[in-house]
Parts: structure tokens; sequence; C-alpha cells
């Protein structure tokens, strides 16, 4: 691996040479940027560093499916060696476009990522993301291997062969969502295992869903030594963009190879450090589809604060929610993260929930429901009342709206080995 | 003293002939049951002939399941009991009927209630 263990000047250097090479970049080779910059007088030699960067527009994710699907490739198509893709709800998919070296940066990335968590040549890799055009499950398989670990290419599904993989082949890694992986913990018990004591785990990578603190603590407790976030999309080239360190105190980004501002997603403002907003990454590696200020939709917060672990990679606070999983209720936003964080600490509740947004005549109702955890113990109804108030409070306190809570049976609630379907929104607009 | 199983149960048709179901479905009698709801949900009370297999089938059955200790007596003795424990400044926090003869109680404290009732001549039933 090459060494990306550099000072906060070698590495700003690095990031306002390597910005002068894509701009100039892009502009002789992608019509799309070509277009852009003449558009909006920008002439690419006046941009110099990152401050510069403010004058370019944003991209977009409607920039990338009205330009389906190589509108945004900027090599030779004749360099191109791979091709991913991310599902689109309505309409087209959104391609991406990788080339050898591509590819190669994003082993490389993936690689560090596994290595700042404390996993090491001698490790067992269980990779449980998917494979195929989704990029989760290679994006990790290239990062592990080239760390020299052993990889499990085991794939989304099927959790019973998980469990036995696991036990057999003594995992010491798991990478899935924190959904599946709570999920994992308890299928192990339904099948009669103590996956603290019968399995191996030490490190657990987690991402592509937002997360909490409280889900953490839960996947320490129950399943996994060490938890740990991880960040991409794969507009970005997949996992491997920021990456928790053993600190576990925000995501080290990748600063060498991605440059990150956080904007205000209604104004396009930039925000200093400490502030909360949608971070725009700025991909300054990226040969097949390199972007420019592309808005990620995710909400989080960069910290430059030097990290105790020597790394002078800035880091971004965890995903606090997505602008379009934004639910926007009688006008206030509301993360379903902010609900799980408040659920997920209080006693007599499981961490499975789910999130209803209907409409009653003009007004908008949130309803949370919510499995009271099989070892609830109560025999008066007045414990349940005061459960679900106390909840009902907090909501009220934390997301400033009202909602009500429905407290049902352990294990009703649907579970879900992917991205968690975890919020309905029965209005009609 | 005997003991009671509370069952958390969501407030909607067929959950209550589910809990019955299965108890029955493992030969398990239901000697006395109470209802309390709030909306949603309820907590169901049962008194069975067989507690320990019952709880093992409806945990089983993923159902948010516990013991209660509580106390018979016989509907004869019920005024008498009541007095006695109100005198005792125990609290009934609630009761319910079992085969017509007898009534289960639940207090706040039962060892103190047990000694009252015996002391003012009241038996405390076993199932
Ligand atoms: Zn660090």
């Amino acid at each position: 691996m090459c060494t990306y263990k550099l000072s906060k000047s070698e590495l700003v250097e690095l990031q306002n040479k390597r910005l002068r090479w894509l701009v100039k970049y892009v502009f002789d080779r992608s019509p799309f940027y070509r277009r852009r910059f003449i558009e909006n007088g920008i002439d690419p030699e006046s941009i110099r560093t990152k401050e510069d960067l403010r004058r370019i527009p944003f991209t977009t994710k409607t920039d990338l499916r009205d330009n389906y699907p190589l509108g945004l490739v900027s090599s030779d198509l004749s360099q191109i060696v791979r091709f991913h893709a991310s599902s689109g709800t309505t309409g087209n998919p959104t391609v991406v476009a990788y080339t050898k070296q591509d590819v190669e940066s994003w082993a490389e990335l993936n690689a560090r990522c596994l290595e700042i968590a404390g996993v090491t040549p001698k490790d067992v890799v269980q990779v449980s993301y998917g494979y195929g055009l989704f990029t989760g499950g290679l994006g990790l398989h290239y990062g592990a291997e080239r760390l020299g670990a052993k990889v499990i290419p085991a794939s989304t599904g099927n959790t019973k062969r998980q469990l036995k993989l696991m036990k057999d082949l003594g995992t010491t890694v798991i990478c899935c969502t924190p959904s599946y992986g709570l999920f994992l913990a308890e299928s192990a018990r339904d099948e009669g295992l103590d996956p603290k004591r019968d399995l191996k785990l030490r490190v657990g990578v987690f991402g592509a869903e937002p997360w909490s603190e409280n889900t953490r603590r839960r996947l320490e407790e129950q399943f996994v030594e060490s938890a740990h976030d991880i960040y991409g999309m794969s507009e970005l080239n997949g996992p491997g963009v920021a990456m928790e360190c053993v600190m576990k105190d925000g995501l080290h980004v990748w600063e060498d190879h991605y440059i990150v501002e956080i904007i205000d997603p209604n104004t396009g403002e930039v925000l200093e450090p400490g502030e909360k907003g949608e971070m725009v990454v700025t991909t300054i590696m990226k040969e097949g589809m390199p972007l420019l200020r592309y808005r990620t939709r995710d909400i989080t917060i960069l910290d430059d604060e030097p990290c105790e672990c020597g790394l002078s990679h800035a880091r971004i606070k965890r995903i606090l929610g997505r602008t379009d999983d934004m639910l926007k209720i009688r006008g206030i936003c509301v993360f379903p993260s902010q609900v799980e964080e408040i659920l997920m600490k209080t006693e007599g509740v499981s961490p499975h929930y789910q999130l209803i947004v209907d409409r009653e005549g003009v007004m908008d109702r949130l309803m949370v429901r919510v499995e009271v955890s099989e070892d609830f113990k109560t025999d008066r109804l007045t414990d349940l009342v005061n459960l679900q108030q106390k909840l009902e409070e907090e909501l009220k306190d934390t997301l400033s709206i009202h909602a009500v809570v429905e407290l049902v049976e352990p294990k009703k609630l649907p579970r879900s080995e992917g991205k968690a379907q975890r919020i309905i929104d029965m209005r009609k607009i | 003293m005997i003991k009671q199983l509370s069952v958390f149960l969501e407030n909607r048709p067929g959950r209550l002939a589910n809990l019955l179901n299965i108890l029955e479905s493992h030969n398990i009698k239901v000697l006395a049951m109470g209802i309390a709801e709030a909306g949603n949900y309820g907590i169901v009370r049962l008194i069975v002939d067989r507690k320990g297999e019952a709880l093992e089938v409806l945990r089983g059955a993923n159902m948010a399941v516990n013991e209660t200790n509580v106390i018979a007596i016989n509907l004869n003795d019920l005024s008498s009991a009541v007095r006695t424990l109100g005198d005792a400044n125990i609290n009934i926090d609630y009761a319910y009927t079992m085969d017509c003869q007898r009534v289960i109680l639940k207090v706040n404290n039962e060892v103190e209630a047990i000694k009252a009732l015996s002391g003012a001549g009241i038996k405390a039933l076993e199932v």
C-alpha cells in the first residue's frame, strides 16, 4: 500500500495539485464539464486551490440521470474496464465507469479503511454486502484482498449459511449493513449460539445505511468486539470514501482522493467545519467518471481537528440522514436516525421500528411503531402506558413534532436483510 | 402464593385467540384470565395448570411474557380480605375471579398480605 500518513500541509498541497490536474482533465475530455465551464464563464486555469472550487457549479444526481448512461465519462471509453450501477427507484439507474487505475485506487482505499480499523493480514474477512452491480461487496472484497487478509465472499442473504461460515472458517471481521449485523446476532441466538462466545468476530465494518451510537453499543454487546462505520457511494467508487479509525470518533475521509465540502442544502452556501449540512465531494483521482462538487445528499458535519490516531485526513461525523430520506412532516425535517437514537437508548423496546406518515385532512401524522422487547417484565398496564408516553415525550423534544407511539409485539415488524425498510409514507401529495 | 403469567398483546382481533390456541395445542389449561387494555395494546393475565411449560411455549412463539406473584382466596372471604388488607395498608393493584368461587388478587406486597390474611383467619389458596 502507498503511504497515506501524510501531514496536513502535504495533504493540502497534494489536493490542490490534483485539483488542478482534474479541472484541466475534465475540461479537455468531458463534453459535459467543458460546457459547464464555458456556460458559467469559468476559466479552468483560474481554479488553483480548494477555495476556488466554490465558483464551480454542483454536479447532481439529476445530471447523472439526464446524461444516462455514459454522458459523464471523461476518459476514453477504451480505458474503461468496469461498470457498476445503483438502482434508481424511478427511471434510469445511475451507471458508473471505472478505469483500471480507478479499480486500483478503490482497492487501495478499502485496504486503508480496514487497516485503520485494526484489520491485519491475519484476519478472516467475511464480506456480507451484495456482490454484483452494487459496489459494497466487491469494494470491501478488493480492500481485504489488497491488505492480504483471507476473504469469504459470502454476499447477502442465506443467514444460516452466513453463521455456519463464520463458525467453521473462524471469521474475525464481518462487513455488512448494521441492520443485517443485528439480524445476524439475533439469528445466531435463535440457533442457540452466543456470538460473543461461539464466534470470533473482532471487527465489524458496517455501512450502506445510517446508524447510531446506540446501534454501535448493541452491536458491540451482542455481536462484534469493535464496530466501525464505513462510508461510500457508487458515484464516488463505492465503499471506502471514509472510515472510522480505532478512536471511533468520526470517519476519516481520504483527502488525497476526495475534497469534501459541507453546504447548506437549501442555499448551496459552503458551511464552516462543525456546521451540519449536505456533504459535497470532488473526486481528485478518478479517471473514468470524475465528479466535481457532487452533491451526495448525505447530511453530516466536517471535523478538521487532528485525530488522536495520528492521521491528518479530516473526519466527518456519522451520516445523520439523507436530504431525500429526510421526512418533511408539517414543514419540519425529521431524520429516521433521530428516532432510532431515542428508541435505542430506551429500556423495554427492541431496536426494530417503523415510521409511518399519513395525512388526515391537511395535517400530517407521524406514527412510530416499536416492538416491546421480549424480556420486558411487567404485569402492569401503567408501565406500558408510561413507556409509550416517555417515548412520545422524547420524540417531541427531539423532533419538535408530536409522534404517536404504537407498541407492537416482539418480532412483529419486518426484518430486512439489506437496507432496512423503515419508512412508510402514505401521504398523497 | 401462586404465579400468574402476564402476556403483552396487541389489541387486534385474533391475537388473544392465537395466544389461547398456542396453550391449547400444548394441552395447557387456562384456569383464570383477566385482560387490561390501553388503546392499541393490552396485558393478558393468566393462571394456567402447567406454568413452566406455558412460559416455554409462549417464549418460543416470541411473546413478551413474564411471571407475577398473586394471591388466590375464596370468594366468600372477599369482603373481609379486602378490609384486612386495607387495614394493613396493603394496596390491591388489580383482581379477577376464577371459576366463580375464587378471586385472584395482585397486591403491592404479597408476603405482608399473606401474613395479614392468615392473621384474620383467611386462607391463601394454592391452585
Ligand atoms: Zn483517527
